[in-house]
């Protein structure tokens, strides 16, 4: 055996899936949050729930999670927010790419240092939606659009929180039975 | 060492980099398709049937919400809304007469022409469901859509004016960009002296340019600008905005215009979707192609006679 598989950055490897119910219904679940009616000023600091959830699936379940599925929830929230089809496929697939490359290090790190590494994810998540937008022609929608990504990665924590719940329980579950 | 890559055995397809490549061109090609070419309607339309659902799920807090606001409105402001109403309908009632009398004539002097009536027949009342959730455009989404046969193009109108234009048009629901909208242009005309311009939205909330008008133009502040129909798509004679501020600067061509739309764009609940109306004129670009090409050989014949 080699060397490398007793390190404690493998030790993942070790863990129980996550069930692909939870990781399902969660993606359903920030969809949900994020088509609420958000207007005005809301709707510039609505936090990106989709991308975080991806984010934190793709750190956890990187063998389920990836930049398809990161494409694809990208393409829905284009027709549900009436964008130009592919703009939010582009953003996310581009935030998972740098989650996946970045993975190994946000896992190492406590929480203060993880919401770090997400809020450069969501920054650059959102700079390239907006520098598409710009391109196209439209207005810089005002300095408050970058309230969105800062609110994201702070509630890097309570949706780590609430997403461990279950797992957590299940794996303790298992080993109480 | 760390290998941070898992051993060779545990196949995972492509590397995330070459992944990454192929996901950002399969979405540029997408925006491409659906910014040059408008090419991915259906896509569009299959898609937002499969979010419906889930979208109305997601606005159901908010109505139930609003229900219960309304429930419990006060009676005194229910009766001052409702003293408000009727003085509004007799306001209108003397015009509206008029109107009836006015139509009469016109179908009569219409019977005797071959035309059409200017006039658009009925349309079809919609609610708005929601503001698009789009920080860089300004559009709402209705609960009308394919099924209430909307077309894109149609005009949409509320209580006191022009609100904008169906543009994309789901099954259940369609998109309406507001007059506000960046570059969205109505062909209007100054209702005082018959003026004709184009009011073009300026993609700020609550405001729309009134570009290329000479600076020698009679345009005041408090004028109104009314659709002038000659588009073919507005209805002439409703109400788009109000002139709130003209600059002449000498220095220019042109006077900036700025006015206020008249409809309460920002915040209405329902509104009014209005047929298209037929050409009564063939389009320009369609009389010319309908004419026979002449081919090269035809034209040098001609020169030679």
């Amino acid at each position: 055996m080699r060397a490398a598989d007793l390190t404690p950055l493998a030790r993942d490897v070790m863990k129980l899936p996550a069930s692909m119910g939870l990781v399902f219904f969660s993606l359903v679940g920030a969809f949900l949050l994020a088509i609420l009616p958000w207007s005005g000023t809301w709707l510039l600091a609505r936090p990106d729930f989709v991308v975080l959830v991806l984010i934190f699936w793709s750190v956890q379940e990187p063998r389920s999670i990836g930049q398809g599925v990161a494409f694809a929830l990208g393409l829905l929230m284009d027709v549900s927010d009436s964008m130009l089809l592919g703009q939010h496929a582009f953003a996310y697939v581009i935030a998972i790419f740098g989650t996946q490359v970045l993975r190994v290090r946000i896992l190492s790190f406590g929480l203060a240092e993880q919401t770090l590494h997400v809020l450069g994810i969501t920054v650059l998540t959102s700079a390239s939606m907006l520098l598409l937008n710009l391109l196209l022609g439209a207005d810089f929608p005002g300095a408050a659009y970058f309230i969105s990504p800062v609110v994201t990665a702070l509630l890097w924590g309570p949706v780590n929180w609430l997403l461990y719940m279950p797992a957590v329980r299940r794996r303790r579950g298992e080993s109480g039975s | 060492m760390i290998r941070r890559e898992p051993p060779a055995f545990f196949h995972r397809g492509p590397s995330p980099l070459a992944r990454l490549t192929f996901f950002t061109l399969a979405a540029t090609a997408l925006m491409i398709a659906d910014h040059r070419f408008h090419a991915l309607a259906t896509v569009r339309l299959s898609l937002s049937v499969l979010a419906h659902p889930v979208q109305q799920v997601a606005t159901m807090p908010g109505e139930v919400l609003g229900r219960v606001g309304e429930y419990f409105t006060s009676q005194e402001r229910l009766l001052r809304e409702n003293q408000e109403l009727k003085a509004k309908v007799l306001e209108q009632s003397a015009a509206a007469q008029e109107a009836h009398l006015l139509k009469a004539e016109q179908a009569h002097l219409l019977s005797m022409t071959a035309g059409k009536s200017r006039y658009v027949e009925n349309g079809t009342i919609a609610e708005v469901l929601y503001n698009a959730r789009n920080p860089f455009t300004r559009k709402i989404v209705v609960d009308k859509g394919l099924t209430h046969s909307i077309a894109p193009g149609m005009p949409v109108i509320d209580g006191t004016g022009v609100v904008g234009q169906v543009t994309n048009v789901g099954t259940f629901s369609s998109e309406v960009t507001l007059v506000t909208e960046k570059d969205q242009s109505v062909p209007v005309m100054l209702v005082r002296n018959g003026l004709r311009a184009v009011a073009v939205g300026s993609g700020k909330d609550g405001s729309i340019d009134i570009p290329f008008m000479p600076v020698s133009a009679d345009v005041q502040n408090g004028d109104m600008f009314v659709t002038s129909g000659i588009d073919g798509t507005y209805p002439p004679g409703l109400v788009v905005a109000e002139v709130t501020s003209v600059q002449k600067n000498a220095a220019y061509v042109f006077a900036k215009i700025s006015a206020k739309p008249a409809a309460g764009v920002d915040n209405h609940r329902y509104v009014m979707v209005l047929p298209l109306a037929a050409a009564t004129v063939p389009r320009p670009d369609t009389k010319v192609e309908e004419q026979p090409r002449k081919s090269a050989r035809d034209r040098a014949r001609a020169r030679r006679q």
